[in-house]
């Protein structure tokens, strides 16, 4: 059996789900991603903005970076953030890149929510979907969910969420994905 | 624990064993060559070349500048100085383009395919017009592992790109439609087979593209504007109905769209191979190597007249060595072939208005009794890695290994049972791609334009999402002749949607208007799609962006009203003329004023004001690296392979790659001579000797021919593998001698070349054949 471990990725992903009846459409997020290009809103490498809004629950509109991606995201008919991490902090702890990646969704959130171009859209406390787009290193069964249960425990406690359930959810062969939620 | 179960494994340990033994070698080579490119070993358009050979692609920015609406910005990707190509930085994302000969996908592909979207790129596969599939904003660094992926379900992304045989293409009814002459699948597969890696296709001053087609009346093949098409046709000889191709050269769209003209009007089946490979044989040896505008085959076949091109591809027949893959490679005309899964059933009567309309456009019937194709319409080519992974379900429930990707960027599903339809249809809409109108007008075909491609002038892709919208609003009140023309919108002149062979195409080009740029499209109508694009339309004028959907209503429209019964849209042209459409497009061609309409000055989707500063230089072309030189710096990573198994106490093995390399090195310089030469070393020595050793092309001026003894003395010695570490450090002396002389002679032929003297071929031509 190939031994697996969640640790050792170096890309994650975050999703905050957005309130569906508050949600722009998905064209008005295309010149919000170039304003954050334009007037370097991220401390992080941006690059250009891609529009798949013709996607039937696809990504959506992403905004492509270098280390990251933002994207408003639709999968499984369930619109939010979706923050991409797809390199970098090799050095760091599994529980410290997750913790980093829960920030900068966070940071990208309150962005969004603040923009006035956007008004209304509000993404919910109270769930949030953690996943590991690696299948080197981590698969979407009950074992690696249980070595990467601790790390995302631990880096949710360091969190200003309050999100203490964890769930591994969805298809085999899809990515490890954990769903959290608040007892 | 093996080391592919190991927590630290890599996807090489990982995938040992689980890939066929030479793309492995292949894959572990390419990474070799991007460790040596960050080491600033390797010269950038080598390393281009190298690297587009392998299907990674640049992308826009990655010179490492962007326009963010207020003027060009550097963008700091952190490892600026180091590059993969001229101007092109390391970290910028590129595009990974995948070959799927004559589109036949299976299940585990797609799912495979499906994960690579999901952990390199954006999470988006895109079908292109050649039966490909692209993966975009992928890091160069990621690209040996998608291979090593790649390679672990049959595929290669050799020579997707680069100055190649690039994907080979195929109707995706071959084997299943009831106009074909007989099933040209197993013979694109054979084309894909024979020419992957073949030397003769290794020293093109441009891209060759091969196109199939069952019969000639039916578009799908295209064959038309194909370097070289071959259309399936039977002949009775004496008797026997003899299966052959009518073959075709020299067609291109791009800049100057040429139709193929015949080379052969009745070739036999077992001499395709063949004949093939001495067009390939004789494009290598004339075709232009400095012009890039000029290389495609067309341009050579202008220049000689197809009468002088046909004489010398005969010529170069009669001389070509026999090849025992020529037959071998069509000894099994079943290796295409698909097995249904399901019972054959007739197509129920449904009730379902919904299911009623995409059966009309999306459901086939086959040649065999109670099977039907259903095409799945993908909006824009794009689908996403879980729609991916849900119609490989599909494809096990219903069809089997029987997809197929469409040049007008679809999937097809064959073999499904018409009993069967309706539940595959509702499954298809329950992932959102359920949508009617496959080849009609709202399944608009569009390049990635300036979404990705470093040569978009215009965002095609832009509007042909804003036409679809349009269109399929409307669909429903649209005369039924308008309903079935065809819209295709290239972002340039490449031309890579195929725009003119559509009815209505668009091509991207920027006006300055007041001081501004606009983009605009040039109007391209009358393209003859069926007939296997049987001829091209012409420009009418260049609208405004913005303003090109009301120019589809306003054309639909007069077709609509005035066309005679029957009148197809190119007749109907014809018939009307230019002018007059001119004058129907007239009040669209202008823009307002920026400060009357400031969204015309910006393209679609896109807030920036528009500009085309961000215009890259393109790498459809490749870099034109000669061969000679690929086989060099084979050569020397062989020998740094020879070095290493020194280093680690192998002797034998250092012996036996010490002489590899010379035998590298020595094929490249053979080659160089356009002598022909098979793989082993016995006959890479023996030209050797003949053509550069007994002629003194290889002597250097002071040492004469001291460097070439060791390999000539050596290469019979069958026991290297044997050698003690004395023998091994010789060999390895030796070799790196042997590769110093051999760019040293590499180089005095180039400059003897260059100045115009005698050309340093083989002084005895063409060696006898066997």
């Amino acid at each position: 059996m190939t031994s697996t471990s969640p640790q050792r990725s170096e890309k994650i992903q975050i999703k905050l789900f957005a309130d569906p009846s508050a949600l722009p459409p998905l064209e008005s997020f295309i010149p919000v991603f170039h304003g954050w290009i334009r007037d370097k809103k991220l401390d992080e490498l941006l690059i250009d903005v891609a529009d798949y809004a013709h996607v039937h629950e696809g990504p959506g509109v992403v905004l492509i970076g270098h280390e990251a991606d933002y994207s408003i995201d639709h999968a499984d008919g369930r619109p939010g953030l979706l923050y991409v991490r797809k390199r970098g902090l090799a050095e760091s702890s599994a529980e410290q890149r997750l913790i980093d990646a829960i920030q900068r969704a966070q940071r990208a959130r309150a962005l969004l929510e603040d923009d006035p171009a956007l008004s209304g859209i509000r993404f919910s406390n109270d769930e949030l979907l953690i996943r590991v787009p690696d299948r080197l290193h981590a698969t979407n069964t009950d074992e690696c969910f249980a070595e990467y249960q601790p790390t995302v425990e631990h880096a949710l406690q360091s969190s200003s969420l309050n999100l203490n359930a964890l769930q591994r959810v969805g298809d085999p062969r899809e990515p490890l994905t954990v769903r959290a939620t608040s007892r | 624990m093996s080391a592919a179960n190991r927590k630290d494994a890599s996807w090489k340990e990982r995938l040992d064993g689980r890939m066929p033994e030479h793309l492995a070698r292949e894959i572990d080579v390419f990474e070799g060559q991007i460790e040596l490119k960050k080491q600033k070993k390797l010269d950038d358009k080598l390393f281009a070349e190298t690297r587009l050979r392998r299907g990674a692609y640049g992308q826009r920015y990655d010179n490492g500048l962007r326009d963010d609406g207020t003027g060009q910005k550097p963008l700091a990707f952190p490892r600026g100085e180091l590059t993969k190509g001229p101007d092109t930085v390391w970290d910028a994302p590129g595009m990974q383009r995948i070959k799927i000969p004559f589109g036949k996908l299976s299940a585990e592909q797609l799912e495979v395919l499906s994960d690579l979207a999901e952990e390199y790129s954006d999470a988006i596969l895109h079908v292109t017009t050649r039966q490909d599939i692209q993966l975009h904003f992928i890091h160069i660094e990621d690209t040996p592992d998608m291979h090593r992926r790649l390679a672990s379900v049959g595929i290669t992304t050799r020579e997707a790109c680069g100055n190649s045989v690039r994907n080979v293409t195929a109707c995706q009814f071959a084997g299943v439609c009831s106009t074909e002459s007989f099933d040209v699948a197993p013979y694109a597969h054979a084309t894909t087979e024979y020419f992957l890696g073949h030397p003769d296709v290794q020293d093109f001053g441009r891209k060759f593209k091969i196109a199939f087609s069952g019969c000639a009346d039916e578009p799908c093949g295209l064959v038309t504007f194909h370097d070289l098409g071959a259309v399936a046709l039977t002949q009775e000889i004496d008797g026997k109905i003899e299966r052959g191709f009518r073959v075709v050269v020299g067609g291109g769209l791009g800049a100057v769209p040429v139709e193929a003209k015949v080379l052969r009007e009745f070739c036999p089946a077992e001499e395709l191979l063949p004949l093939s490979q001495a067009v390939a044989r004789v494009f290598a040896r004339l075709g232009e190597k400095n012009s890039r505008a000029r290389a495609r085959i067309k341009f050579l076949i202008q220049k000689l007249g197809i009468d002088e091109f046909k004489r010398l591809v005969d010529e170069e027949r009669a001389n070509l060595r026999p090849d025992e893959r020529w037959n071998a490679l069509l000894s099994d005309l079943s290796v295409t072939d698909e097995d249904p899964v399901r019972p054959a059933g007739d197509l129920p009567e449904s009730s379902s208005p919904a299911f009623n309309a995409w059966a009309k456009t999306n459901l086939r019937p086959q040649s065999q009794a109670g099977y039907y194709v259903a095409t799945v319409t993908l909006p824009l080519g794009d689908f996403t890695p879980k729609q991916g992974r849900a119609l490989a379900d599909l494809a096990r429930t219903y069809t089997g290994d029987a997809m197929r990707l469409t040049v007008e960027q679809n999937i097809a599903f064959r073999w499904i049972s018409g009993a069967d339809a309706p539940a595959f249809f509702d499954k298809l809409a329950a992932l959102g791609l359920a949508e009617p109108g496959a080849s009609t007008i709202t399944d608009v075909t569009a390049c990635p334009g300036t979404d990705t491609c470093k040569l978009g002038i215009a965002s095609s892709r832009g509007l042909a999402g804003e036409l679809r919208k349009h269109l399929t609003v409307v669909q429903d009140q649209l005369d039924p002749a308008v309903r079935n023309l065809r819209i295709k919108a290239s972002g340039c002149f490449n031309s890579c949607s195929q725009h003119h062979v559509a009815d209505l195409g668009f091509l991207g080009v920027s006006r300055n208007v007041g001081g501004r740029k606009v983009p605009h499209f040039n109007v391209v109508l009358g393209g003859q799609w069926s007939e296997n694009a049987k001829s091209y339309g012409t420009v009418v004028t260049a609208i405004p962006s913005k303003n090109v959907p009301k120019v589809v209503d306003a054309i639909a429209q007069k077709y609509a009203q005035e066309k005679h019964e029957d009148e197809s849209f190119q007749q109907f042209f014809q018939r009307i003329g230019k002018s007059e459409i001119r004058k129907l497009l007239q009040p669209f061609s202008k823009p307002p004023s920026y400060e009357e309409d400031k969204s015309f000055y910006s393209d679609w989707g896109d807030p920036r004001e528009y500009t085309i500063g961000d215009l890259g230089i393109g790498e459809c072309a490749g870099e034109i690296v000669p061969f000679v030189e690929f086989g060099l710096q084979a050569a020397e990573q062989e020998l740094h392979g020879a070095q290493d198994a020194l280093d680690s106490g192998d002797s034998g093995a250092a012996a036996k790659a010490g002489l590899g390399a010379m035998v590298t090195a020595a094929k490249a310089l053979v080659r160089y001579l356009d002598v022909q030469v098979r793989d082993d070393a016995d006959d890479v020595v023996a030209q050797f000797r003949t053509h550069l050793h007994d002629t003194k092309l290889f002597h250097d001026p002071f040492a004469k021919g001291k460097f070439a003894q060791y390999l000539l003395i050596t290469a019979a010695n069958k026991t290297l593998d044997q050698a003690d570490t004395e023998i091994a450090r010789r060999t390895l002396d030796e070799a790196q001698l042997f590769l110093e002389a051999a760019h040293a002679c590499y180089q005095r032929m180039e400059q003897q070349r260059a100045s115009g003297g005698d050309s340093p071929s083989s002084p005895a031509g063409q060696p006898e054949t066997p």
